[in-house]
C-alpha cells in the first residue's frame, strides 16, 4: 500500500520519474511483443531482405531476411532479461557482504572488503574477453550473466556496508540484541529495509551497466552471436556493413531502442536517488532543505 | 557462600586508534571495581559527564565490550567465557539493558510489539503462541501498559514516556535479575521524568530487580539510588551511600559536580547571579 | 517650541520609554499546513499566543518536545519556511531606531536587522561554526556586513568583544574541533552578542554541555545581557535553568501559553496545574519525598483535545475544561494563567504534586 503511494507520489511530483518510467514501459511493451511474434527468431530469411520501412514490415528487414521490429522484440527481451538477471545476482552478492560486513564489523568486515577492494580494481574488460577465448563456445547467454554478476556487485556492497555500519550504532539494534534476535534475524529484518531504497536505485544503474557490458561484448563478436540480442543485431548488421550499403535501418532502430532503455532507467534511478536523499525529499514536500 | 550478583574487578578499557605512526590512546576506564551482592536489590548509579567512560563500562558490563583487562563475573562467571550464542543467550536472560534514546531505541519501519514478543521467544519457555502473549503482556502490566495498548503500534505512534515503559517491559520479559540503565530518562519530557524514575524503584523494591543507573543528573541520582560511584576520565574518584556523598561529596571533582547543579529552590534569593539581574531589571 | 524641546539631552531610555515592550506578540497564530497525497493536514503548533517581553529582561519559554516552543521561537525569529505558515496574529519589535513589523519585512530587511538588532544562539555551536575555517571566518561572514568598521579596526573590534566576554582572542585562531563544547557554545554566544543585538534568542544553548560547564556559559550570557542590557528570550525545557536565569517565564503546553509571571512567582506559586506539576515533580538534592509523574501523554498537536488541552490529564478538571478552552487572563498582578479553575480559585491549585 504504501509503495503504491510513493510510486504515485513520485509519478505526479518528479518528472524525471514519470519520462523514465514511460521510456521503459514502451520497451516494455516492446519485449513483450517478442511472444506474438509469427517469426522463430533464429529463422533466417523468412521474409525478403533488404526491405526498407513499409507497411508490411514496419521497420523493414535485414540483409540475413529477418524482419527488423519482430527480430528486434526478442532482442530487446533478451538484453533486457540479462540486465536482469545480472542486477539480481550482483545485488543478492552485494546484500550479503555488505550487511554483514557493516553489522559485524571486526575482522569479518576486513575480510570482505578485502575481497571487496580487489573486485573493484580488477580490469572488467580485459577478464570478461579472456573469459570468451577460454570458453569459446560453451560461452552461452548465462555464463556471461553470472560472470558479470561476479563482476558487477562490489561499489553497491560498499554503499550498503556504509548505510549497514550506521544502523549498528543505532539503539534499536542492541535493543534487537538484547531481545535475542539472531544476526541474520537483525540483519533481514531490522537493518535491509532501510538499504531497500538504495538497492533500487543501484539495480537501474547496474541494469544499465550490465547492459552496456553486454551489448559491447556482442558487437565486438565476444559473446555467443547465435542469441539474439541488442548487440548482436548490431554485430550481424556490421558483418554485412549495413550502414555502408544504405541498410539503416537494421542499425538505427536497435540503437535507438537500447537508448531509450538507457535514458528510462537512468531516470528512473536519479529521481529514485532523489526520493532516497531525504533532503531533496524535504525541500519537495515544501519543507526546509 | 553465594557468589555476588556482579563483581567488576580492576577493569580497564583503553581504546586505540589511528595506524602506526599517529597512534592515539583513549584510557576510557582506568581501574573500576564495584560488587553488587546477591542477596538485597538496589539501584546503584553511575555518575559522570561525557567523557567520563560511565557508557563503556555500561557496555563491558553488558558483555557488548571486552575489558582490555581486569575482569567482570556475573554470579560468579567471567564474562569472557560468555561466548556462545546459547552462552549470550543465557547472560541476556538475566542481564538486561534500558538504552537512552526512546524514540531511536525502535525500529522505525517496525511495530514496537516484535522485541517483546522476541525476548519471550528466545529467553523464555513459552513456546505457543498464547504463552508467549501472556508473558508479554505480563511484563507490560508491571510497567503500567497491556499488550492491548501495544500490539500492532509503531514507534511514531506512541510517546517518549510510553516507549521507555515498553523498552523497560521488554527487559523485563525474562524475569532478569539486573538492569542496566544508560541515560533512561535524559530524553524523556519531565512531565513523563517522573513516572519511568518511579518505575526502577518499584522494580526494585518489588521485583527484586538491581539497577545499574547511569547519569550525569545528580538529583535523579539521589532521588532513587542506593549507592553511587562518580566517575571522571574513566576513574572513580569518589563513591559510596547515595545520599551520604552526595551530601556531602569529599573529592574535589564531586564537590564541583555538585555545586554545580542549579538549585531550583529559593535559587532567586540565594544564588547572588540571580540577585545581581533582579537589582539590574527592577 | 521645537527647538526648546531639542535642548532638553534625551537618554535612549527616555526616547525609547520602559513601557513599551521592546517584543510585542499579538494573538499569533503559526500551523504546519501540508498537503500529502491530496489529505490537508494541520498540525497547530503555536495556537493564539500573546506575550510581550520589556527590555533589558531575560524571558523564559518552557515547555516539553512538540508543546510547540521551537515553532514559536521560528516564528518570532522570522524564519518562517513552508509547511509553517503564520495564519494570523503579529510579531512587532520596538527597536530602539523604530518599531518593525516582522512579516512586513522584505527578506533584504530581515537581514538587515539580523545581528545588529536580533540574533540567535542555538543549541548546536557547529551548525553555525564551519568545521574547516578557522573562528574569525566567522566573525567575518556574520558580523562584518553589520558594523562600520573594515581590516584592522574590526579585527580589533572583535577582541575587543571577546575581552568583554572573558575570552581569549586567541580562539579566532583556533579551528571550532580544537575547542570543547563548552569553550565553542561561548564562542558562538560571543558571535550573536558582537554586534550589540537587542534582542537575542537563545533556543537550548546549554542542554548539550555538560552540567559544570553550563553553569558558566549561563553566566556569561547573563553577564553579556546585562552590560548590553538587551533582552534575551532563553527558551529550555529545564526548570532548574530557568529558575536561576530567567526574569519572566511563559510556560507552553500543546501549541498555547498556559501560564506566564515573574520567575519566582511561577515557582512560588504556580497558578496552573500543569506548572504546579512540573515544578513539585522535580527532584532535588536533600528531598526524599516521593515524586510523582504525569499520567498520560503529551497530546498530538495534529488532533489536540477540545476545551482546555491539558484536561485529560489534569488532576483538577472540571466539566467546563472539556468543552471550553480557558483565555490567558491576569490572576494575580503580573501573573496570567490559562485555567478556569484557578480563574475561579487560585488556592485550589497549590493541592496539586
Amino acid at each position: 500500500m504504501s509503495a503504491f503511494k510513493i510510486f504515485r507520489d513520485l509519478f505526479s511530483h518528479n518528472g524525471e520519474f514519470a519520462i523514465g518510467l514511460v521510456l521503459l514501459l514502451v520497451v516494455l511493451a516492446v519485449a513483450a511483443c517478442s511472444f506474438f511474434s509469427p517469426y522463430p527468431p533464429m529463422d533466417v530469411y523468412v521474409v525478403p531482405p533488404d526491405v526498407p520501412p513499409s507497411w508490411e514490415h514496419p521497420l523493414g528487414t535485414t540483409s540475413r531476411g529477418q524482419d527488423v521490429f519482430w527480430q528486434l522484440t526478442f532482442a530487446i527481451r533478451n538484453t533486457l532479461l540479462f540486465g536482469i538477471v545480472v542486477a539480481i545476482l550482483s545485488r543478492i552478492i552485494s546484500l550479503f557482504v555488505g550487511l554483514i560486513s557493516g553489522y559485524k564489523g571486526g575482522w569479518v568486515d576486513r575480510v570482505l572488503m578485502s575481497i571487496n577492494d580487489t573486485f573493484v580494481v580488477i580490469p572488467l574488460f580485459p577478464i570478461l574477453v579472456l573469459f570468451y577465448f577460454i570458453m569459446r563456445d560453451q560461452m552461452s547467454w548465462a555464463l556471461l550473466a553470472v560472470i558479470t554478476a561476479l563482476l558487477g556487485w562490489a561499489y553497491d556492497a560498499r554503499l550498503i556496508r556504509s548505510i549497514a555500519m550506521s544502523l549498528r550504532t543505532r539503539e534499536f539494534t542492541r535493543q534487537a540484541v538484547f531481545s535475542g534476535m539472531s544476526t541474520g534475524k537483525i540483519v533481514l529484518q531490522e537493518h535491509l529495509p532501510f538499504v531497500l531504497p538504495i538497492v533500487f536505485s543501484t539495480t537501474m544503474n547496474n541494469i544499465n551497466w550490465s547492459i552496456g557490458i553486454e551489448v559491447t561484448l556482442s558487437v565486438l563478436g565476444f559473446t555467443d552471436i547465435n542469441t539474439p540480442t541488442i548487440g548482436g543485431m548490431i554485430y550481424w548488421a556490421n558483418q554485412h556493413a549495413a550502414l555502408v550499403s544504405g541498410i539503416w535501418w537494421w542499425v538505427t532502430f536497435p540503437v535507438a531502442l537500447v537508448i531509450m532503455l538507457f535514458i528510462g532507467l537512468f531516470l528512473l534511478a536519479i529521481s529514485m536517488n532523489e526520493y532516497i536523499d531525504p533532503r531533496s525529499r524535504l525541500s519537495r514536500l515544501g519543507g526546509q532543505a | 557462600m553465594t557468589p555476588n550478583l556482579l563483581d567488576v574487578e580492576n577493569v580497564d578499557k583503553i581504546f586505540t586508534r589511528g595506524g602506526i605512526i599517529s597512534r592515539r590512546v583513549n584510557h576510557a576506564v582506568n581501574d573500576v571495581s564495584f560488587s553488587l551482592t546477591a542477596d538485597k536489590p538496589e539501584v546503584f548509579t553511575i555518575i559522570g559527564e561525557s567523557g567520563s567512560g560511565k557508557t563503556t563500562l555500561a557496555g563491558m558490563i553488558l558483555n557488548s565490550l571486552a575489558p582490555t583487562s581486569g575482569r567482570i563475573l556475573f554470579q560468579g562467571k567471567d564474562l569472557r567465557d560468555v561466548r556462545s550464542r546459547r552462552d549470550r543467550l543465557e547472560f541476556m536472560s538475566h542481564v538486561q539493558a534500558v538504552f537512552q534514546n526512546p524514540f531511536d531505541a525502535f525500529n522505525p519501519l517496525k511495530r514496537v510489539d516484535r522485541y517483546l514478543f522476541s525476548a519471550a521467544q528466545n529467553f523464555t519457555e513459552c513456546r505457543t503462541t498464547d504463552e508467549v502473549e501472556e508473558r508479554v503482556d505480563d511484563s507490560l502490566r508491571k510497567v503500567g501498559l497491556s499488550l492491548a495498548e501495544v500490539r500492532g503500534r509503531y514507534p511514531h505512534e506512541m510517546s517518549g514516556g510510553q516507549l521507555q515503559r515498553v523498552a523497560i517491559a521488554r527487559a523485563l520479559v525474562p524475569n532478569p535479575s539486573l538492569i542496566v540503565a544508560d541515560e533512561p530518562v535524559s530524553m524523556i519530557d519531565a512531565s513523563l521524568r517522573m513516572t519511568v524514575i518511579n518505575l526502577f524503584k518499584k522494580l526494585r523494591d518489588e521485583l527484586g530487580v538491581s539497577i545499574i543507573y547511569i547519569t550525569h543528573d545528580l538529583a535523579t541520582a539521589y532521588y532513587i539510588s542506593d549507592r553511587l560511584i562518580i566517575m571522571q576520565k574513566g576513574k572513580v574518584v569518589e563513591g559510596g551511600d547515595a545520599r551520604t556523598v552526595l551530601a556531602a561529596p569529599q573529592h574535589p571533582y564531586s564537590i564541583k559536580l555538585r555545586q554545580a547543579v542549579l538549585s531550583v529552590d529559593g535559587a532567586w534569593r540565594d544564588d547572588p547571579l540571580t540577585e545581581a539581574v533582579h537589582v539590574v531589571a527592577s | 517650541m521645537i527647538t526648546e524641546l531639542r535642548s532638553i539631552p534625551l537618554s535612549p531610555e527616555m526616547r525609547a520609554p520602559q513601557t513599551a515592550p521592546l517584543l510585542e506578540v499579538d494573538r499569533l497564530k503559526a500551523y504546519y499546513k501540508t498537503q500529502m497525497f491530496g489529505v490537508d493536514r494541520e498540525v497547530r503548533a503555536v495556537d493564539d499566543i500573546s506575550l510581550k517581553v520589556n527590555r533589558n529582561e531575560i524571558y523564559g519559554l518552557a515547555g516539553e518536545s512538540s508543546s510547540g516552543k521551537s515553532s514559536l521561537i521560528k516564528t518570532i525569529a522570522g524564519a518562517i519556511r513552508p509547511p509553517l505558515r503564520v495564519v494570523e496574529g503579529s510579531v512587532r519589535f520596538n527597536f530602539k531606531d523604530g518599531e518593525r513589523d516582522i512579516y512586513k519585512l522584505s527578506p533584504q530587511e530581515l537581514s538587515a536587522i539580523r545581528w545588529s538588532h536580533l540574533s540567535y544562539i542555538m543549541q548546536g555551536s557547529m551548525s553555525v561554526l564551519n568545521p574547516v575555517r578557522r573562528i574569525k571566518h566567522a566573525f567575518v561572514d556574520f558580523a562584518l556586513p553589520h558594523v562600520n568598521a573594515k581590516g584592522a579596526d574590526f579585527t580589533s573590534l572583535v577582541e575587543r568583544h571577546l575581552k568583554r566576554v572573558h575570552l581569549d582572542p586567541a580562539v579566532l585562531q583556533a579551528y571550532p574541533h580544537e575547542l570543547s563544547g563548552g569553550m565553542r557554545q561561548r564562542v558562538t554566544i560571543a558571535l550573536a552578542t558582537v554586534c550589540g543585538p537587542e534582542f537575542i534568542i537563545a533556543d537550548e544553548p546549554t542542554t548539550a554541555l555538560d552540567v559544570i560547564v553550563q553553569k558558566g556559559v549561563l553566566l556569561m550570557l547573563r553577564e553579556i545581557q546585562q552590560e548590553l542590557r538587551s533582552s534575551v528570550l532563553f527558551v529550555t525545557h529545564d526548570m532548574a535553568v530557568h529558575a536561576n536565569l530567567t526574569d519572566r517565564l511563559g510556560i507552553m503546553y500543546a501549541g498555547r501559553l498556559v501560564e506566564e509571571g515573574r520567575t519566582r512567582d511561577l515557582f512560588k506559586r504556580p497558578l496552573h496545574p500543569y506548572t504546579a506539576h512540573l515544578i513539585s515533580s522535580l527532584p532535588r538534592i536533600g528531598d526524599e519525598a516521593p515524586k510523582k509523574g504525569l499520567e498520560g501523554s503529551p497530546p498530538s498537536l495534529a488532533n489536540p483535545p477540545p476545551g482546555c488541552r491539558f484536561h485529560p490529564r489534569c488532576p483538577l478538571a472540571i466539566d467546563i475544561c472539556r468543552l471550553e478552552a480557558p483565555p490567558m487572563m491576569e490572576i494575580l498582578p503580573g501573573h496570567r494563567a490559562a485555567c478556569h479553575v484557578a480563574q475561579a480559585d487560585p488556592t485550589r491549585v497549590e493541592t496539586v504534586g
